[in-house]
């Protein structure tokens, strides 16, 4: 499947009227065109949890839109429950269900109650069995007690779960989840984690589960997509794709004020790794820069970057010759972090 | 390849009371949110009264007091000498287009900046009923504004209401707001392409307002500028309006109109559902189907 989208450029107001111009603006829309999916050609079998894991920019929403019909692909199309997404839409959609944008897409001025009720007649459910189903979905997000408020005195997090509830009010097969952690709190994060699993393992749904979370991926997944620029660059169980990186192409610098040309001194002097600053450095908080070689012979540059490090009197905290994580595999594909690959649009 | 039951609901059957749930609900959804703003009461408490206003004003400077509200001179092009009466319905069937033309379009934006837009699109349901519960929505506020401006008519300005009235006059609205409908979806349409309908529907208030006889007669207009409002639904629902309240004719003198307006309707709701439709496709394509 491939999703290409323009990006327009501000040419002024009369811009249009100029004939000689209109060459340049032929050749400029071309280059206006970002490949948002590229040849995307995965299959997700039935009972399945399955991760996207890419940065923020990578592909993953669009893959969702376009799974779940908001969008329509340019090339390709895919096949949901055996309904084809581009001929059999309404078959599609009655198959999934979605938590793309999370809380933002719900009702804030309508009670929880009547956000799932609204939900439920667009999906066609009686209402006797839509009361029934909303009874026992508040139950499960632990939200009885608050479902006739509105969902503007709700936390960040009890409207995630209500938009996840949504996703479920018609017993979909299939879910499709787009960041459903996303700007939730540790506490938040554990629970909808834990409803996931349960989804998975319990009502045996199958899970297309897109985020940028490595330890979500890992943790939560049967096999995992790891997405980049619009391509998958590969498919496996999180434990297969970790042994992509061996423990020698791994080494973790935890060190204090490094200069903002470190990565740049680092990368010449060990050309075949590569070079990823993880976490800079918080004075506030006093928390250390983390830098990450990874690839080639990592641990042969150690004492390299080592003797570099004190030249440059660059406080080392510690050296560590790491376990591979889903994190560093993506940086081995891709050359960037899944926090510093973002590309706009 | 072997496909999952989907449980819940048999949601591959589209029966006529699953459709009336989505109208209905999108009904109780929008007057819900109507109620969660309470200072709209205070709006729609004062507005039908000072609504009348101007328009007495108006009437009392044009055709003096000394004959209240009739004039012989305005009797001549109108068809009637009560010029207030002729003016109050022009502008109650009026109240009709604006919530109309405004609403739906403003309702699609709405939805797309609350970022609900996404989900509507990807429920299995029938756009249509869902466009049709956003327009009778809009439409109860106009309905209590001109029943409020109706009674008013009755008590201070003579206009008789009966039985005999009151069903024409119900017909002529519902076949006037059908056209409205049409037209509001294609606002809605240029809403989801262009993510603003508001200048449009404010161009097309003001194409109405003058080319349609709201405050003066048709005959009042240019021969071009009459051309021009005959094509408008609203033209042909003042005139069998007013000819059914101010003058007292039935339907069936009234064939001609409504047949017009039976046209307009089918032309316009065909077209708005294809607009609708063909942009709904378009915006999908470009990937600008959820931009604000």
């Amino acid at each position: 499947m491939t999703k290409r989208f323009t990006q327009k450029k501000r040419r002024g107001i009369f811009g249009f009227l100029r004939r000689e111009r209109e060459e340049k603006r032929q050749e400029s829309e071309s280059s206006d065109l970002v490949v948002a999916l590229d040849h995307i050609d995965v299959k997700v079998h039935s009972g399945e949890l399955f991760g996207l894991l890419g940065p923020n920019g990578a592909g993953k929403t669009t893959l969702v839109k376009c799974l779940s019909t908001i969008l329509i692909p340019d090339e390709g199309t895919a096949i949901i429950n055996g309904f084809d997404i581009r001929s059999q839409t309404s078959m599609v959609r009655a198959s999934l269900g979605m938590v793309v944008g999370g809380e933002r897409t719900l009702y804030w001025k309508l009670t929880a109650r009547d956000n799932l009720m609204y939900f439920a007649s667009l999906y066609k459910m009686p209402r006797k069995l839509a009361r029934r189903r909303i009874e026992e979905l508040l139950e499960v997000m632990q939200l009885s007690d608050r479902a006739d408020e509105r969902l503007e005195d709700y936390s960040t997090g009890m409207r995630q779960k209500i938009a996840i509830a949504r996703a479920l009010l018609h017993d979909p097969p299939i879910l499709l989840l787009d960041e459903p952690t996303l700007g939730l709190d540790p506490t938040f994060s554990r629970q909808i984690r834990n409803q996931i699993r349960e989804l998975a393992e319990k009502y045996e749904k199958t899970i297309l589960l897109a985020t940028h979370y490595m330890e979500e991926a890992d943790q939560l997944c049967d096999r995992v997509a790891i997405i980049n620029n619009g391509k998958i660059v590969a498919v496996d169980t999180p434990d297969k794709l970790k042994t992509m990186v061996k423990e020698t192409e791994l080494v973790e610098i935890v060190c204090y004020s490094p200069p903002p040309d470190i990565e740049t001194h680092l990368k010449m002097q060990c050309p075949d790794v590569k070079i990823i600053t993880l976490v800079h450095e918080d004075e506030a908080k006093g928390t250390p820069s983390k830098i990450k070689l990874i690839g080639g012979n990592a641990e042969e540059h150690i004492s390299t970057v080592i003797d570099m490090l004190r030249h440059r009197n660059i406080r080392i905290s510690s050296l560590n010759i790491g376990v591979p994580t889903l994190e560093d595999v993506f940086i081995k594909l891709t050359g960037t972090g899944l926090t510093e690959g973002e590309r706009a649009g | 390849m072997k496909r999952m039951k989907i449980i819940g609901a048999d949601l591959q059957q589209s029966s006529l009371r699953s459709n009336l749930l989505i109208v209905w609900s999108e009904i109780v959804k929008n007057l819900k949110f109507l109620l969660a703003y309470p200072v709209v009461f205070i709006f729609w408490a004062i507005f039908p009264i000072f609504w009348f206003i101007p328009f007495i004003l108006q009437g009392l400077a044009l055709v003096g007091g000394d004959t209240p509200w009739q004039s012989e001179s305005f009797a001549l092009i109108a068809g009637t000498p009560e010029f207030i009466p002729f003016v109050v319905l022009g502008a109650i069937l009026n109240s009709f287009v604006l919530t109309s033309l405004y609403g739906m379009g403003e309702s699609i934006r709405r939805e797309a900046y609350r970022g609900t837009l996404d989900y509507i699109l990807s429920s299995p349901c029938n756009k249509a009923f869902i466009l049709i519960g956003k327009a009778l929505s809009e439409s109860i506020s106009s309905t209590i504004f001109a029943i409020s401006q109706l009674a008013i008519c009755v008590l201070f300005f003579g206009i008789q209401l009966t039985l005999g009235i009151i069903i024409p006059v119900i017909f002529i609205i519902i076949l006037l707001i059908l056209g409205l409908y049409g037209m509001a979806l294609i606002l809605a349409a240029v809403s989801l392409k262009y993510k603003q309908a508001h200048d449009l529907a404010h161009t097309a208030e003001y194409v109405f307002g003058i080319f349609a006889p709201v405050r003066y007669p048709l005959a009042s207009l240019p021969l071009w500028g009459q051309i021009i409002g005959k094509l408008l639904p609203l033209t042909y629902a003042l005139i069998a309006v007013r000819s059914i309240m101010l003058l007292k004719n039935s339907l069936t003198a009234l064939y001609l109109e409504i047949l017009i307006l039976l046209v307009i309707d089918a032309a316009v709701i065909f077209l708005g559902f294809y607009l609708f439709n063909w942009m709904e496709e378009r915006t999908k394509k470009s990937g600008t189907i959820s931009h604000f």
